[in-house]
């Protein structure tokens, strides 16, 4: 044993020298390697900003872009014009504060190389402004449209955001939720007119999206959509279908102008 | 119902098809307040304007889902395209791959490498024909990335392992555009791709190290420990994100260790002072 510990202990000696050496090398010859990766690591932090200041303002985006929609559903039967007329200055200022910063952040190819992290506030913006345009004209504003109102926001020679057609079909895909709700909410004020309208411009929408959504690069998202679209449909045909049944006796007052007229529910007819 | 039928005369009987009759009925006795657009005061005559208004929405819904769907259309067949490439790319690397695996069954020799080396031409061919997919739809290289992402970073992984054997460098990562024929203006190489790829590549290089000191190469363990040193501390320096580069990285100190601990067994026993000198196996610990 004692015979054989030198043997083991001696390359031990002869390691320091030989890591010296390795050492000396290291500095001369392979030096290549820390400054390449200096430049990696400026563009993953650079990367990694951009990303950051991205999702902030995606997160601002989507907050307003939420309020502008409870701001259209505020909407009653006498005060359309005041509510909506909020609505679209509110729109208006999430385009020129929120998603101008969006659009200065996001240039050429970072459209979609940081498309998710912006995609769920685009979508929400869509919906948003989507919204708003069918309450005011009842057609369903156009992607091209949004666009140009985005390209004002910044040099075009730029090359700035341009909203691409996923998000835009993702956004109308939500866009049904909401109008399910100010479906429902119209029919209760009494509006039947304007559900019924909601209802086929809904059903178009569904009917159109259905060719649409199996082609979209990632579906699996839409998918879903389209199914709770499915049910959001079926939600303003059976508020219909029952204002249309139980009211049928009162069709020649559908467009009273009587706030006090509700179709929901007998024990408003008895009045 | 008589200004109605006008209506509908004018109309082309394919919109007219869209619209539900009973809706129709109902739009013409809603009252003008029912549906109001404010911002367009001249469309107060009531509900037949409001209808063909509706109808016009109709034909500009229908023009504008139409053109969505060729347009998804065509970017679908560019992704089918590029995936038919990738494939192709998928089936160069399993030879490429499967020559390489020979560098494990003894010490090296060149002809192993030649043989490796000669799929770069085909490599280089595939990714030419890629690079031309993509020029047809400018800014959206990162649309269709997922789809020969990881076949790019195994490719990243062989040549670099493949340079590393022939030179003990690091394969930088403009030397891998060169090697591809990639131009970074027009079809570049991610970063992050690149540096996954050396990741791929560390996790080979324990398994090699084992197999040269069981053929006797002895001086083996060093080498690759001090570029798998040099390579982990590089890669410090990098500020990654929780993603998938960051697991990788985080997998690459375990290839390190085990290593560091083939270096310890040949050094410990003095085996690599004096390199041939019999077949003493080190211990697998």
């Amino acid at each position: 044993m004692a015979a054989k510990l030198p043997h083991v202990y001696q390359p031990v000696a002869e390691i320091s020298p030989q890591i010296q050496s390795k050492k000396q090398r290291k500095m001369s010859t392979v030096s290549a390697m820390p400054e390449a990766f200096e430049k990696y690591t400026d563009y993953l932090n650079q990367l990694n900003e951009k990303r950051e200041r991205v999702v902030k303002a995606s997160r601002d985006v989507t907050m307003n872009s939420k309020k502008v929609i409870f701001q259209v559903h505020r909407i009653s039967k006498h005060n359309k014009d005041e509510v909506l007329e909020k609505a679209a200055k509110d729109l208006e200022a999430v385009t020129d504060e929120y998603m101008l910063r969006l659009v200065r952040e996001l240039h050429g190819s970072d459209f979609w190389k940081l498309r998710r992290a912006y995609s769920p506030a685009v979508q929400e913006y869509v919906e948003a402004a989507t919204l708003c345009e069918f309450c005011k004209t009842g057609n369903l504003l156009k992607l091209a449209e949004i666009n140009r109102s985005l390209l004002r926001l910044s040099d075009p020679s730029l090359e700035p955001l341009q909203i691409n057609i996923l998000d835009y079909l993702l956004g109308v895909g939500d866009l049904t939720g909401e109008l399910m709700r100010l479906a429902i909410g119209r029919i209760s004020d009494g509006e039947l007119a304007y559900a019924e309208r909601i209802c086929t411009f809904v059903r178009d929408i569904y009917r159109k999206l259905t060719l649409v959504a199996p082609l979209m690069d990632d579906n699996s998202e839409m998918k879903k959509k389209m199914e709770t679209m499915l049910q959001s449909v079926m939600k303003i045909e059976n508020a219909c279908f029952s204002v249309h049944v139980r009211g049928s006796e009162f069709i020649p007052i559908l467009g009273s102008s009587d706030p006090n007229f509700s179709f929901l529910g007998v024990s408003d007819m008895d009045l | 119902m008589k200004p109605l039928l006008r209506l509908s005369d004018t109309i082309s009987l394919h919109s007219r098809l869209l619209i539900p009759r009973l809706f129709l009925s109902s739009f013409s006795l809603s009252s003008p307040t029912a549906f109001q657009i404010p911002g367009h005061k001249e469309v107060r005559a009531p509900s037949l304007l409001s209808n063909q208004r509706f109808l016009c929405s109709c034909a500009r819904m229908e023009e504008q889902f139409e053109s969505f769907r060729q347009q998804l259309e065509e970017s679908g067949g560019v992704r089918e395209r590029i995936r038919a490439v990738a494939m192709e790319i998928e089936s160069c690397i399993r030879f490429m791959h499967s020559s390489l695996l020979l560098v494990h069954h003894s010490l090296p020799s060149p002809e192993v490498l030649e043989k490796a080396k000669a799929q770069i031409s085909t490599l280089r061919d595939l990714y030419q024909r890629l690079s031309e997919i993509l020029r047809e739809c400018p800014g959206q290289y990162y649309r269709y990335h997922g789809d020969w992402r990881s076949e790019t970073q195994t490719v990243v992984s062989l040549l670099a392992f493949l340079h590393w054997l022939e030179t003990g460098n690091l394969l930088m990562h403009t030397e891998v555009e060169d090697k591809l024929g990639l131009d970074a203006s027009d079809f570049g190489l991610d970063i992050e791709d690149y540096l996954i790829g050396l990741c791929f590549m560390a996790n080979e290089l324990p398994r090699y190290v084992v197999n040269q000191v069981t053929a006797g190469d002895y001086d083996c363990p060093r080498r690759v420990l001090k570029f798998l040193t040099e390579l982990h501390a590089a890669f410090r320096m990098l500020n990654l994100r929780n993603d998938f580069l960051r697991k990788k990285f985080d997998g690459m100190k375990y290839d390190l260790r085990r290593v560091e601990e083939v270096f310890y067994d040949v050094k410990i026993r003095g085996l690599a002072k004096d390199a041939k000198l019999e077949g003493t196996q080190p211990s697998d610990s």
